[in-house]
């Protein structure tokens, strides 16, 4: 079994760059799913292995992150980050002005080494409002948002079936749940799955 | 209530970027997106108003408030973490049926809704949206 020192001094070495993707994989899973807490945090307070906020600053693989809540967070990325941005990606994805969330192990300078970073990942509960060739609009506790339709990526999940590409079963005025990627500065998101009955 | 098997997902709280930008601290006016906390159907009649998860057939849904701490496991990753209340939700009724599974471990209607940072402490990856969980009093 993985234990959490094994976890944290991977991570830690992998920040540094002394380590690689060989060993981590050797380590266990590199999928966002194997993100973990290095330490229990207390029920309602911050949880130091997280972080939220929009990128304001890169260098190279760290990341500069003003946090909502005020706080500071400088992330490191590493070859065994995993990174979603609107799908699976790499880490060059990460970009200026992009919001995101971070989980992985805060290092004793202060930097989360990241196991897994969201970018830009919305989780929106709506109502569908126009459906269109290439997208559908949706309203979110009154305020418009569009939905972009990736050919590809964009699936449907209609009362818990597995997910498919076919969007013809949605329909105006059902409400529904979006995983997507929002487009920084804009009421725009790419769909990535949409959650809805039929 | 004893504890139950439902579905969870997660929502930002605290205006933060995006479409969160108006998201506010929830209903506790507590909440944020890396705090360790939850929204639950039931902490007053206003909210049970908004969420009624006995449209969906849940009985008994306990009364709990802003603070009050759960305890949930994850079935697909063997996680454990506690969070406490910190808003009204999610919309049960909106949902009413509706399936999650990982493994042989199916669940259905959502009860709770977790911030960012719960859910992925439970080793669940944000892009999943959903996952059957297992809530009981902490």
């Amino acid at each position: 079994m993985t234990t959490t020192m094994d976890r944290r001094s991977l991570l830690s070495r992998a920040a540094l760059g002394a380590t690689g993707l060989v060993a981590a994989t050797a380590m266990g899973s590199l999928a966002p799913e194997a993100a973990f807490a290095a330490q229990t945090p207390d029920a309602g307070q911050p949880d130091p292995n997280f972080a939220e906020g929009v990128i304001t600053g890169r260098n190279q693989d760290l990341l500069q992150v003003q946090g909502s809540d005020g706080r500071l967070h400088r992330i490191q990325l590493t070859g065994v980050t995993s990174v979603w941005k609107l799908r699976p990606t790499t880490i060059d994805q990460a970009r200026i002005g992009d919001g995101l969330y971070a989980r992985g192990v805060l290092l004793p300078d202060g930097i989360l080494a990241a196991e897994a970073i969201w970018v830009n990942i919305v989780n929106l509960t709506v109502a569908i409002t126009a459906i269109g060739r290439n997208g559908v609009q949706f309203d979110h506790h009154g305020q418009k948002v569009v939905g972009h339709v990736q050919s590809g990526t964009t699936a449907a999940v209609y009362n818990g079936t597995p997910a498919v590409s076919d969007l013809s079963m949605l329909t105006v005025g059902r409400h529904a749940q979006v995983i997507g990627a929002w487009r920084p500065g804009t009421n725009e998101i790419d769909i990535a799955t949409i959650y809805t009955s039929n | 209530m004893a504890g139950i098997t439902a579905e969870a997902s997660w929502f930002c709280c605290g205006n933060a970027w995006g479409p969160c930008g108006s998201a506010g601290h929830g209903a506790c006016g507590t909440c944020n997106s890396g705090s360790m906390q939850h929204a639950w159907p039931n902490t007053s009649d206003a909210c049970y108003a908004i969420t009624r998860p006995d449209s969906c057939g849940i009985t008994g849904m306990s009364r709990r408030t802003c603070g009050f701490r759960h305890a949930t496991t994850s079935p697909c990753t063997g996680k454990r973490i506690v969070t406490s209340i910190a808003d009204c939700g999610p919309q049960t009724d909106l949902f009413c049926g509706e399936r999650s599974c990982c493994g042989g471990n199916c669940a259905s209607n959502r009860v709770i809704d977790f911030t960012p940072a719960a859910f992925s402490a439970l080793g669940l990856s944000l892009s999943s949206g959903l996952s059957p969980v297992s809530i009981d009093v902490a």
